[in-house]
Parts: structure tokens; C-alpha cells; sequence
């Protein structure tokens, strides 16, 4: 089932003579899958984000043409924002940004999207320590969300979203703030939110990380699709180099090193492995 | 802000706001010199039992330099027939009306302050939510006095940040207005690109939801907290009317 | 009210308290208690920069007892008037930023000295007050010496306000302006 369709998308931050931020952007996006969008700075990932979750132009200016649909309702309409009112989870690189100003308590922070969504109270009871505990975070239910450190911030955000069970995910470098083991849970929970059925789309920067957890690879170059396929084909692959600011530090090693050859030896030649295991069964 | 303990925790905010309220209004309506000092004496008073003594002692702190200027302007400054006061002579209606000014500005003092020392952010915005009222104005007074203290810390940063670039604001008034540009317009930018992460947070969260939003622990509206508001509009009526007819 | 009016009016009553701390650090006698008032005003009209004018007064309030609430009708009125020369073009540039703030100062400096005479029998500020009495000392009446004392001190105060928000509406990337209906309009971009 298609939870997201973008058809001959164009976005601009600025008048028609600057260049668009997306450039004639289609593409559908399944439910029940992570969709990993990947693209050097200023390729469009952002943006994309941003159209699909119907918040450009709107509160980013400039202009935006095309369709998007997102789970069956138009985000750049007033009644399709409101048909998608806690439906969709939009989730940023800054935590502090995303917080809503007025709790007390991580528990209320969480609270705050299904109470202001009218949730009955019995189900936000049950929702809120559930997101918490799946995020690792519930002995923080009681602290002040302005006392926590970056990474149990975005912690909280994600568990924000998450007590929504959103039919799509639009998340932009949301381990940016995490440690290892926050990186690690948060992996986990987009896994079982797209077992779940939800529709996952992240951009992320982290190629390493995502090579392991996403099904399907859209390599974004100066606002184009450039290429869209299965990430373990595309990030062993030559052609990522020309359009992305690289693959995963093995793969980039192996890329390196081959630069270094005047006749590049097979086992430096592509597909370049991705991790470290697949480095040392090939070199040893 | 930490609630206080005993009476005026344990109150519904509502009936908390209602009782600054109806001391604002009697201070002025209420005969001076005598009524105003009634009142601010009876505030304390109250304010003792109801465990925010504290406020009571900041408002002291707030009003003293005022009651010392009312004294000056109208007791000592002030025209009319005058009364010997030990070392000084003051002006008898002068002295009147900074009693009545000052114990006016102190039961107002007290009384807010005793608000502020029991506002519950999370109680006050239940209570709104329980009531069905809109949520976006008790939402824009909960999100300011959170914000207050962020943009403060922010301000002191930039302030050290551009000491440590090199710029002085100390000398004479002209080199110090030159200080304020690069103090206030970083504060400022920085505000507003912040506006519109902060805006697609609050639609992503259901803010503009058009359904009423749920409370999560409603504060209890008690007999004695329905009583209280009930009351005090009839006695802000009946002191108004004595005052005017008695 | 829009997710980007609730997400600027708190921003910019927060900006109002935050630079009293700043011009304090200068050792400056003046307030600029209003860049966020003014700067809401030309950037988002008259709804959004009188909820910042009345929350910030009634906030400080909060902070220092309600006895200074009904200075709030004066954050009030220079949140219309902002309006209007953001309309005028009043930010277009410095010498226009600070005509409007000298008009600006003796309208909000009046309305203070009426406040402060009616309702404060003219003691409010320790600063204001203490030039008002120096000036009754001088002959002047307590009305006389409240008005002249309040306009005083609002004309410096407004005029370097109208400035620095002019300064800092001129500075906005065009990208940002655009993002506000009265932006566009109070720089005549």
C-alpha cells in the first residue's frame, strides 16, 4: 500500500530564478517499510521531508509545485491537515526546538500531542509509559524536560511521535543527538513501527547505521532522484560517488585505497563491502 | 516556579486569580485611608494562613522604595495643612493618600505575588482544558514564563560571547548604546529562525487540532473554591455600591 | 491563533524581558521593554503584537505583583502604533525608524504620565519618580512633573527601540520577511 506519492514535486525557498530545492520530485513510498533518503548537503533530503509532511512552503516560504499525497489526504490542504492530525510523525536533528514549552515532566511533554488531539484519558494513560519504556527512558517520566541532556531529549521527542502510532514517519538525521545505544533503540523501535505496518522515511547522513536497518535506498542529488534501489546494491556501488558524499567508512576505504592503484586489484574493485566483517573476510 | 505548600496549593487556580483580582478592585474602591489598609492587612493575613508568608515579604521588598517615594511626593512634597511628624512637617491629606497608595500598591503587591508563588503551570492548563476555554491563551502564558529564563541564559551567553570577541561596553553612554546592536540582534535572529522549527513542532504535536483537548489531571473545583468565586464578585459589588451610596 | 503566532508571541515577550537583563548589563537608563512588542507588530499586524504587548506586562507583573498591570494599555498602544508605521514604511530606514519613535515616545509617554498620575498618584519607577519630585521641587504641579518625567523618558526609550527594530527588520534574510504577511510591507520589499 502506498502511504506517500509525490508527482512531479518542485520546491523553491526562493524566487524562479534561484535553484528549486526539489526538482521535479515523483516517487511512492510503501507502508510497512524504512525508506532511507541519503544525499550530500544540499541534495533536498530535508526538504522532502518537509513537502511531505505538508510544512513547505507554508512555514518555510517560497513556492512548491506538484502533488503529494500522504496516507490518502492532501498535507497542503487545510482539511487534509486536519484528516492527518496526528498521523503523521515529524521528527528534526534539534530536540530542544520540538518541545512544546509548556510540561513539566517528560510524562506531560509525551502527553502533549494526544491530550491536545482529545485522546481519552485512559488511553494516554496507557500510551505515555509505553512509549517511554519502548524508548528506554521511563525512569525519566518524572524529571523536567528543560533539565535533560541532548541525546534524552531526543529521546523524549521520538517518544512524542511515537505514542501517536503515526501511519508515516518522516524523521531528518534523528540520531544526530543519540549515543550509541540510543542509536541502537531507536533502530529497533522504526523496525517495529514499520513491522506495524507504519511507513518510515529517514534522512540520514549515517550510512554505516542505515545500511543495516532500511529496505530501500533513494539517493537525492541537487533536489533530483538520482538513483532509488536496494542500499546494500547501491552503497557497494561506483555510482553512489557521483552523486552522494560517500557510502559506509569501510566501503569509502576500499574506494580510497583503489584510488591509490594504478591497476586496482579485485579485491579493491566493486561491489565494496560495507562493514567491517565483510572488509575482513574479503582482505584476510 | 515551585507550588507552595497548604491552602493555596491545594486551591483551584481559578479561585486563585478571582481572589487577586477582587483585591485589586477593593483596594481602589474601598474608603482611604482606613480601607486599603484594612485590606492590605487582611491579604497578609491571608496569605500567612495559606502558606505563601514568603510572597507577603517579597511584596515588602517591591514596595518599600515606593511607599518611601509616596512619602516624599505627597506627605513631605505635598501642599495643604500641614501636621508636625517628630523632626518633619507633612502635609495631613498628603500623608492620607500615601497611606491609602501605599497600602493600595501593597495589598495588590501581596496578593499577586502570593499568585505567582502557587501558580502550577500543569494545573492552570488542566483547569482551562477542564473548563473547555481556549486552550492557545493559557498555552501562550504557560509557554512565556517558560521561555522568560531561556531567552535570559541566552542573552548572558551572547553577552560573555562578545566580550570574548573583543567588544567593550563599558565608557561613556554614547560607546555603550553602540553595545546594544551586536547584544540584541543575534538575540533577536536567533529567536525567530527558531520561530518556524517551533511552529512545525507545535502543528506536527496537534496544537491547531480543531477537537477539545483532554485534560490530564484536572485540579479539583471544591465547594469552598465555587463558594469563594461566587462571593467575592458580590462583595466587589456591595463595597462598590456602600462606597458610592453610604 | 496560528501554530506560528503561538510559537512567536511567547519568543518575542521572552525577547522583551531578556534584553531589560541586557540594557541592565550596560548600565543604560532606559527599559527597551517593547523590541518584541514593536518587532511582533510589523511583522505579524496588530492581533499578534497586542497579545505580546498585554502578555509581557502581564507576566512582569507575575514576576514583580500586578501593581504595574495597567501599564499594559501602554504596551497596547505602541503595539498599534508600530503597526501603523510598519504600514507608513517607519523601518525603511534609520532616519524614518527614529521619526516614528520620537512619535511613538510622546503618544506612549503621555498615556504613561496620565496612568501614572491617575492611578499611581505619580510614583511608580524609582528612577521617573525621582525626577518627577526633583521637578515638583522646582514649581512644577505633580501633573505637570509626571508628563514631563514620563515623556522624557519615553522619547529616548521609544526612539532607540523604533532603531534597533528597524535595524534588525533591514538585516532579516528575505527568505525569513517573507514568511510574515506585514514583514514585506513594512520594508516595502
Amino acid at each position: 500500500m502506498t502511504a506517500l506519492r509525490l508527482d512531479g514535486v518542485t520546491l523553491r525557498y526562493g524566487d524562479s530564478d534561484t535553484a528549486p530545492a526539489l526538482a521535479d520530485v515523483s516517487l511512492a513510498i510503501d507502508a510497512g517499510r524504512i525508506t532511507w533518503l541519503f544525499g550530500s548537503l544540499g541534495a533536498g533530503c530535508s526538504s522532502l521531508l518537509l513537502v511531505s509532511a505538508g510544512l513547505a512552503p507554508r512555514h518555510t516560504g517560497g513556492t512548491c509545485a506538484g502533488a503529494v499525497r500522504a496516507l490518502g489526504a492532501d498535507p497542503h490542504d487545510a482539511a487534509g491537515r486536519q484528516a492527518l492530525a496526528g498521523k503523521i510523525g515529524y521528527v528534526t536533528p534539534t530536540p530542544g526546538v520540538q518541545l512544546s514549552g509548556v510540561a513539566a515532566t517528560v510524562s506531560e511533554e509525551v502527553a502533549f500531542a494526544p491530550a491536545n488531539l482529545g485522546w481519552p484519558i485512559e488511553r494516554i494513560r496507557e500510551a505515555v509509559p509505553d512509549a517511554l519504556a519502548r524508548l528506554g527512558i521511563g525512569h525519566l517520566s518524572g524529571r523536567n524536560p528543560a533539565a535533560l541532556s541532548g541525546g534524552e531529549l531526543q529521546r523524549v521527542v521520538i517518544a512524542a511521535m511515537l505514542v501517536l502510532a503515526p501511519g508515516l514517519w518522516l524523521l531528518d538525521e534523528p540520531a544526530s543527538a543519540l549515543d550509541r545505544a540510543g542509536r541502537s533503540t531507536l533502530a529497533g523501535v522504526l523496525r517495529a513501527e514499520a513491522d506495524r505496518g507504519a511507513a518510515v522515511v529517514i534522512a540520514s547522513e549515517d550510512a554505516a547505521a542505515m545500511a543495516a536497518v532500511a529496505d530501500r535506498l533513494i539517493v537525492l542529488d541537487q533536489g533530483r532522484v538520482a538513483l532509488d534501489g536496494a542500499p546494500r546494491d547501491l552503497l557497494a556501488d561506483d555510482v553512489l560517488w557521483r552523486h552522494a558524499a560517500g557510502s559506509t567508512p569501510i566501503a569509502n576505504l576500499a574506494r580510497s585505497a583503489a584510488a591509490l592503484c594504478d591497476v586496482v586489484p579485485r579485491s579493491l574493485a566493486p561491489p565494496y563491502p560495507l562493514t567491517v566483517d565483510e572488509g575482513v573476510a574479503r582482505w584476510s | 516556579m515551585t507550588p507552595a505548600r497548604g491552602l493555596a496549593q491545594q486551591a483551584h487556580p481559578f479561585t486563585l486569580f478571582a481572589i487577586t483580582g477582587a483585591v485589586a478592585l477593593l483596594a481602589f474602591i474601598l474608603p482611604p485611608p482606613g480601607g486599603p489598609v484594612a485590606l492590605y492587612a487582611a491579604v497578609v493575613v491571608l496569605a500567612l494562613a495559606a502558606g505563601v508568608g514568603r510572597a507577603a515579604a517579597r511584596a515588602l521588598l517591591v514596595c518599600l522604595p515606593l511607599w518611601i517615594l509616596l512619602f516624599l511626593l505627597l506627605a513631605v512634597f505635598g501642599t495643604g495643612p500641614r501636621s508636625d511628624l517628630g523632626v518633619i512637617t507633612v502635609s495631613r491629606s498628603g500623608l492620607d493618600a500615601a497611606l491609602a497608595q501605599g497600602a493600595r500598591l501593597g495589598a495588590v503587591a501581596t496578593a499577586s505575588l502570593a499568585l505567582f508563588a502557587s501558580f502550577d503551570p500543569s494545573r492552570f492548563l488542566d483547569a482551562v482544558a477542564a473548563r473547555g476555554w481556549s486552550f492557545h491563551a493559557a498555552y501562550l502564558l504557560v509557554a512565556t514564563l517558560q521561555a522568560a529564563p531561556r531567552f535570559r541564559q541566552r542573552a548572558a551567553m551572547i553577552l560573555e560571547a562578545q566580550r570574548a570577541r573583543g567588544l567593550r561596553f563599558g565608557g561613556n553612554p554614547v560607546r555603550r548604546l553602540r553595545g546594544l546592536a551586536p547584544l540584541t540582534t543575534p538575540l533577536v535572529l536567533g529567536m525567530l529562525s527558531e520561530v518556524d522549527d517551533r511552529a512545525m513542532a507545535l502543528e506536527t504535536r496537534g496544537l491547531d487540532a480543531r477537537v477539545a483537548r483532554t485534560p490530564l489531571e484536572p485540579p479539583a473545583d471544591r465547594i469552598a473554591d465555587r463558594l469563594i468565586r461566587r462571593g467575592l464578585p458580590l462583595l466587589v459589588v456591595a463595597a462598590l455600591a456602600w462606597r458610592l451610596f453610604g | 491563533m496560528s501554530p506560528r503566532l503561538l510559537a512567536l508571541v511567547p519568543s518575542a515577550v521572552a525577547i522583551n524581558l531578556a534584553i531589560g537583563f541586557v540594557v541592565n548589563q550596560l548600565g543604560l537608563p532606559v527599559y527597551l521593554d517593547t523590541v518584541g512588542t514593536v518587532l511582533t507588530s510589523a511583522l505579524a499586524g496588530p492581533v499578534a503584537g497586542v497579545a505580546v504587548g498585554l502578555l509581557s506586562q502581564s507576566v512582569r507583573s507575575l514576576y514583580e505583583g500586578f501593581i504595574w498591570l495597567p501599564f499594559g494599555a501602554v504596551q497596547v498602544l505602541i503595539a498599534l502604533l508600530a503597526v501603523l508605521a510598519a504600514a507608513r514604511g517607519g523601518f525603511r530606514s534609520l532616519p524614518r525608524s527614529i521619526v516614528w519613535g520620537l512619535l511613538v515616545g510622546l503618544a506612549a509617554g503621555l498615556l504613561s504620565a496620565a496612568i501614572s498620575f491617575f492611578v499611581f498618584k505619580g510614583v511608580t519607577a524609582t528612577g521617573v519618580t525621582a525626577v518627577t519630585i526633583l521637578l515638583t521641587r522646582l514649581g512644577l504641579t505633580t501633573g505637570q512633573a509626571v508628563t514631563v518625567s514620563s515623556i522624557g523618558t519615553d522619547l529616548v526609550d521609544k526612539t532607540l527601540v523604533f532603531a534597533l527594530v528597524g535595524g534588525i527588520l533591514r538585516a532579516l534574510p528575505a527568505r525569513v520577511a517573507g514568511r510574515y504577511d506585514w514583514a514585506l510591507r513594512a520594508l516595502a520589499r
